[in-house]
């Protein structure tokens, strides 16, 4: 096809699912793709698709969801897909759409909302290219979303820990051996608290996980409409990676919110707020389970002794009771810190 | 494919080391990641216990099938050689033309096998040489699982490395694989299928070599003498030409660079179908059978399924497209009403054609079969769950008429 | 450093024409930004880096001025630049891109894959010397780094040639027989930053000339139900490479259609390959790319002065490498001396990139001049008279079968 002037139906849903009965039920996402037995993050890829329509193009950048989707030259994508560079989903988003908005405001493309999408994994996105990330959000004038699926180590490449990979959690690149037996002392770093934390112009951030699909999808099809530059960073359970038996992925995904390990909030007209169970969590309305019974049901932690459930509790409690706001911000503040400026009177400005 | 192996003239049933330079090779199919450890030992312990006897050789895992994926078959090859002259033919190559034994650690791989690096699915006996083997771990009976192969026009041996029946909480009774699953079990897996090599082949290596290399491992003489007496359990049916299984899998072509697009460019899938390059039903070991008249149509199952596999019936209810479906078992966990979805042992089917059919053209039949399964119908279920209201309606995709672009945006 | 415009050769020679060109005096940078002003890109990816960010520059006043309407987007780095106008292309939208020395190292990814994906991105390389240690004067092997990736490639030495061959670029880039992406090398300093008389045509003609960026069948775009660079194995790479092969091969010919068309539009680049200067009844020439041609014609004169018959000669592409033409246009000379502003350790004979290059053009050709490197200029350093006598004096020993050995670095303190 060559660049056409023709506008198209209004095509584009991005309206709210309220219940789990207003799921579309079309898949722009189809079967046959080579993930593994209980892959969340093949989930997350039919979630993305099935909330965003047909009016998309998808930019994937190096990973499973590259590799382990459209080998050997197949394709389980109805909507246009594109690879991308395992640190470029940032800027590939960002060339993308202001490609297209360069287009149609010359009139060489029809004016049309055109759902522009980038993916990148923790690995890719987190680590690699969380420079192009950042910089992508701080352009307001172009709208995208760019979606970071987190299975908490460089999967595709068989196991190896990232920054997101959680404290102590056996990969390739962190065996428990004899004379080491946690390699991985790192915490997971806080990407979508770095990222609302610091760009102000990004129109939409959030988190979600994939064993909370509504929630998610409605995130995407809000970070769509948000009409700027938009981030979701979702946890996805990876039975290979995680070393538990697939059919337990949903459920897994369930107890890491459950026990306040990760948190479900977004932010919104520069307003942060908490979803779901981890609101309820932060109103008291729910108790936080230990993170024993999540950590436990995972071969990556097959290790762990006493010592190291308390000091991931520990920093698990941190998170909900010195961090200002649970899961969103890495820091508390200093006591008597006025949190609120009011608004200065007419007379002053 | 069929040849004898590449050079020798030894058969591969004479006892004893042939004299006459030769080589043999031996892979393994398992599934990926769950069994990568088990196959990894089983390829090596050839290599190491056929060196006891002066020979040498190479181990590699198939690298097109790497990085592994659960579930997905995988091979892993072990190259035997009388020098190095010979050994040399079989280096720098992903997989050998031919093997004279096949080693199958899940039996459900018997249906064929569609890997990562293949196009379409593939016989599990594709490289098995005339007069050559085909061990599989199994529970089950020979003729049983012979069902299930696909023919080859000369003669072979299928030989079956006896289990008890595995139960417990991730295996349930009448399970695919002994040799278990995404626990790595130590449970001598290994050593049974270097005594059937030894059984079969053993101009590979001898008995000896591998009672040696269990020695060697376990430190325990229990475990040797375990070994020894499967030498005798193991069972050898012999396979005439044109036993067996005479499904048709596709075979895959694959265009020049000149019918290639330009750019690196494949068509994209269409509403309302699914990828025909890979079904990806041979990456289970068990499927979920689905109790259509106890379905509250929660959309639990169709919503969770990370493969696309549940379809709305004309009731409203959800059904098993089993051409898709990987046997991950999410849907059994998340379905929220007893007994409704059921995981059961795929080694009892040998086709994967939709059930809901069967059930709407013959609704006792169909909770015969559930039963026959050992599946509880819940009969005190049933009248609330067809009470409840259809979520969804199987849209009219235009695609599966006409080959045109679909832009329908979701409906209900 | 002022260079007066060379007198053109015979095989150059201007054609009058149909319209008026206004006559400015600028940089090879902005004779380029001119350029994609005429050429209607669409977009333009930037990030600082010297010497070839001055043509960021010029197309940033250009865009502030309402003088060009494109989007600017000032990356974070430079393979984020690069990806985005890669990916800009993709959907359409015509492109450029640009760098030095270890900044286009630091796309080098990014670079690998345009050419894979057949996008006709084009980009500016102010050739830069690659660190260790940090210079800013001129050596090629930043640009000469991607020659096997498929990228046409392409050394100008003017400012009227850097305008005219960008948009020269834009046309054989964007062919559908060719659709590969296009590196316009200047050289640091000598061409990023000098200025050079240019004339610049009206938009209606460079409007003519070039046809509008038309991606077909791969556009990406809701419309088009395509996917885009799969995931392949063994069994798909030998073919996809061999397409990229293919288009390459088809190259030489579009850029020969190219250049007809541009010669006959404004009298300009009627040589697409090799521009010969005093070469007619020459024994000797001295070969070289880029501005190394301004005092390589220089030396030329001066040794002419002496009575020697030498002529030098420049190469214009060096992706696709116009081995026909080299071997026909060289080959009647007895002595042939390639200067290397670059150089490649290790390599046979110790030899720089073109001086291999050369070589192996000439390889089954019956008629062989006796070829001599000249390894010079490296880090931006000026080629002086004295290099210039001392080439000849190489060049005539060579050929006269009295050196053992080929490879010469010239200017070199000891």
């Amino acid at each position: 096809m060559t660049l056409t002037t023709t506008p198209p139906a209004e095509l584009v849903d991005l309206s709210s699912i309220k219940t789990v009965k207003q799921v579309p039920y079309t898949e722009y996402f189809v079967s046959g793709h080579r993930t593994c037995q209980g892959c969340e993050s093949a989930l997350v890829m039919r979630y993305i698709a099935k909330a965003a329509g047909p009016r998309t193009i998808v930019l994937g950048s190096t990973g499973c969801m590259y590799v382990a989707n459209t080998s050997y030259y197949t394709t389980p994508w109805v909507v246009p897909w594109m690879h991308t560079q395992l640190g470029a989903a940032g800027s590939a988003a960002l060339g993308a759409a202001a490609g297209l908005k360069v287009l149609m405001r010359k009139g060489k493309l029809a004016n049309e909302l055109i759902n522009v999408i980038a993916f990148c994994g923790d690995g890719g996105g987190a680590d690699m290219g969380l420079g192009a990330i950042s910089a992508a959000l701080t352009h307001a004038e172009y709208r995208f979303l760019i979606i970071l699926y987190d299975n908490e180590s460089y999967a595709n490449t068989d196991i190896q820990l990232s920054g997101s990979t959680p404290y102590g959690a056996v990969t390739t690149f962190s065996p428990s051996g004899k004379k080491r037996r946690i390699m991985h002392t790192r915490w997971k770093k806080n990407t979508p608290g770095a990222l609302v934390a610091g760009h102000p112009d990004a129109a939409y951030i959030a988190t979600a996980c994939a064993s909370y699909g509504v929630d998610f999808m409605n995130k995407v099809r809000k970070g769509l409409a948000a009409g700027g530059p938009a981030f979701i960073h979702v946890l996805d359970p990876c039975p290979k990676g995680w070393h538990y038996d697939p059919q337990l992925s949903h459920e897994l995904g369930k107890l890491a919110i459950e026990t306040g390990i990760w948190s479900l909030w977004e932010m919104e007209d520069h307003t942060v707020k908490l979803n779901g169970t981890t609101r309820a969590i932060a109103t008291g309305r729910a108790k936080r389970k230990p993170v024993r019974e999540y950590l436990s049901q995972q071969g990556r932690f097959a290790h762990f002794t006493e010592e190291d459930y308390a000091l991931f509790q520990r920093r698990v409690d941190e998170q909900w009771t010195k961090w200002l706001i649970p899961g969103v911000v890495s820091f508390g503040i200093e006591a008597g810190t006025p949190l609120n400026t009011p608004a200065p009177a007419a007379a002053d400005v | 494919m069929g040849a004898p192996t590449a050079s020798g003239t030894a058969s591969p049933h004479q006892n004893g080391t042939a004299t006459t330079s030769a080589s043999w090779s031996v892979e393994v199919v398992y599934r990926g990641i769950f069994q990568k450890r088990l196959a990894n030992r089983i390829s090596r312990g050839v290599v190491l216990g056929a060196r006891k006897e002066g020979k040498v050789g190479t181990a590699f895992a198939r690298y097109g099938d790497s990085p592994e994926r659960n579930g997905i078959p995988a091979k892993n090859f072990a190259v035997v050689a009388t020098d190095e002259v010979q050994l040399e033919s079989s280096l720098a190559r992903y997989e050998p033309e031919s093997v004279d034994v096949s080693i199958v650690v899940d039996d459900t791989m018997c249906k064929g096998v569609e890997s990562w690096a293949w196009y379409g699915v593939q016989p599990i006996n594709k490289l098995v040489v005339p007069g050559g083997s085909l061990v599989v771990t199994s529970d089950k009976q020979p003729d049983e699982l012979l069902r299930a192969v696909k023919v080859k026009p000369y003669a072979y041996n299928l030989v079956v490395v006896p289990s008890p029946v595995h139960a417990g909480v991730f295996a349930p009774e009448g399970s695919a694989s002994f040799a278990g699953l995404w626990v790595d079990n130590d449970d001598n897996t290994d050593f049974k299928c270097l005594v059937a090599v030894a059984r079969v082949a053993p101009q590979i290596l001898t008995l000896d070599s591998v009672l040696d290399i269990v020695r060697e491992r376990t430190n325990d003489e229990a475990r040797v003498e375990a070994a020894r007496a499967i030498y005798d359990q193991i069972k050898i049916r012999h396979v005439e030409p044109g036993e067996g299984s005479t499904v048709d899998h596709e075979e895959y072509q694959k265009p020049g660079w000149t019918q290639m697009r330009e750019g690196i460019v494949v068509e994209a899938m269409q509403v309302g179908t699914r990828n025909p390059l890979y079904k990806k039903w041979s990456t289970r070991t068990r499927r979920p059978l689905v109790n259509f008249d106890t379905c509250i149509k929660c959309t639990q199952c169709w919503l969770q399924c990370p493969d696309e596999c549940f379809e709305v019936t004309p009731e409203g209810t959800y059904e098993v497209v089993y051409e898709a479906c990987i046997g991950c078992s999410i849907c059994e966990e998340v379905c929220p009403v007893p007994d409704c979805i059921t995981m059961v042992n795929e080694l009892a089917f040998d086709n994967n054609d939709n059930l809901y059919p069967m059930y709407a053209s013959d609704p006792e039949g169909y909770r015969r079969f559930l039963q026959q399964h050992g599946i509880a119908l819940h009969p005190e279920l049933i009248d609330k769950a067809k009470k409840t209201p259809a979520v969804h309606q199987q849209p009219d995709y235009p695609s599966k008429k006409q080959k045109q672009p679909v832009v329908t945006g979701g409906e209900e | 450093m002022v260079i007066a415009v060379p007198p053109h050769t015979t095989s150059n020679a201007a054609r009058p024409k149909k319209f008026e060109e206004e006559e400015l005096l600028l940089t090879g940078s902005e004779a380029i930004a001119h350029a994609l002003r005429l050429a209607d890109v669409d977009i333009v990816g930037a990030y600082p880096i010297r010497p070839y960010d001055a043509v960021m520059q010029a197309v940033a006043a250009m865009i502030a001025d309402g003088k060009m309407d494109c989007e600017y987007i000032v990356a974070e780095g430079e393979h984020s630049q690069f990806e985005l106008v890669k990916h800009a292309s993709a959907v359409g939208a015509r492109s450029f891109v640009g760098s030095s020395g270890v900044g286009w190292f630091y796309a080098f990814e990014a670079i690998a894959v345009t050419a894979g994906l057949r996008l006709p991105v084009v980009a500016n390389v102010g050739n830069r010397a690659l660190d260790d240690p940090g210079a800013f004067g001129v050596e090629h092997n930043d640009a000469l780094a991607v020659r096997d990736l498929g990228w046409l490639m392409t050394w100008v030495e003017t400012g009227q040639e850097a305008f005219d061959a960008a948009v020269i670029a834009y046309k054989v880039a964007e062919d559908p027989r060719v659709m590969l992406p296009c590196a316009v090398s200047t050289d640091g300093a000598f061409l990023t930053h000098s200025q050079h008389l240019v004339k610049i045509p009206p938009r209606e003609v460079v409007e003519q000339f070039l046809p509008k960026y038309d991606l077909g069948d791969r556009l990406f775009h809701p419309d088009n139900p395509i996917t885009i660079a799969p995931q392949v194995d063994q069994d798909w790479l030998t073919e996809i490479r061999k397409q990229n092969d293919a288009a390459m091969r088809r190259a030489p010919d579009v850029i020969r259609e190219a250049y007809r068309e541009y010669y006959e539009l404004t009298g300009r680049q009627r040589e697409p390959f090799v521009e010969e200067y005093m070469t007619d009844d020459a024994d000797y020439v001295l070969v070289g790319q880029g501005t190394i041609a301004m005092p390589g014609r220089v030396i030329v004169r001066r040794l002419r002065e002496q009575g020697h018959k030498v002529g030098f000669a420049r190469l214009k592409w060096f992706r696709p490498f116009p081995a026909d033409e080299v071997v026909e246009r060289l080959g009647r000379f007895k002595g042939v001396g390639i200067i290397d502003r670059d150089y490649s350790f290790g390599s046979p004979h110790h030899g720089g990139v073109l001086f291999t290059e050369f070589r192996a053009a000439f390889y089954d050709s019956p008629k062989r001049p006796a070829m001599i490197n000249i390894i010079g200029g490296l880090g931006g350093r000026e080629f002086t008279a004295a290099d210039g006598q001392e080439m000849f004096n190489l060049l005539q020993q060579a050929t006269a079968g009295e050196l053992k050995t080929n490879v010469h670095w010239i200017g070199v303190r000891e």
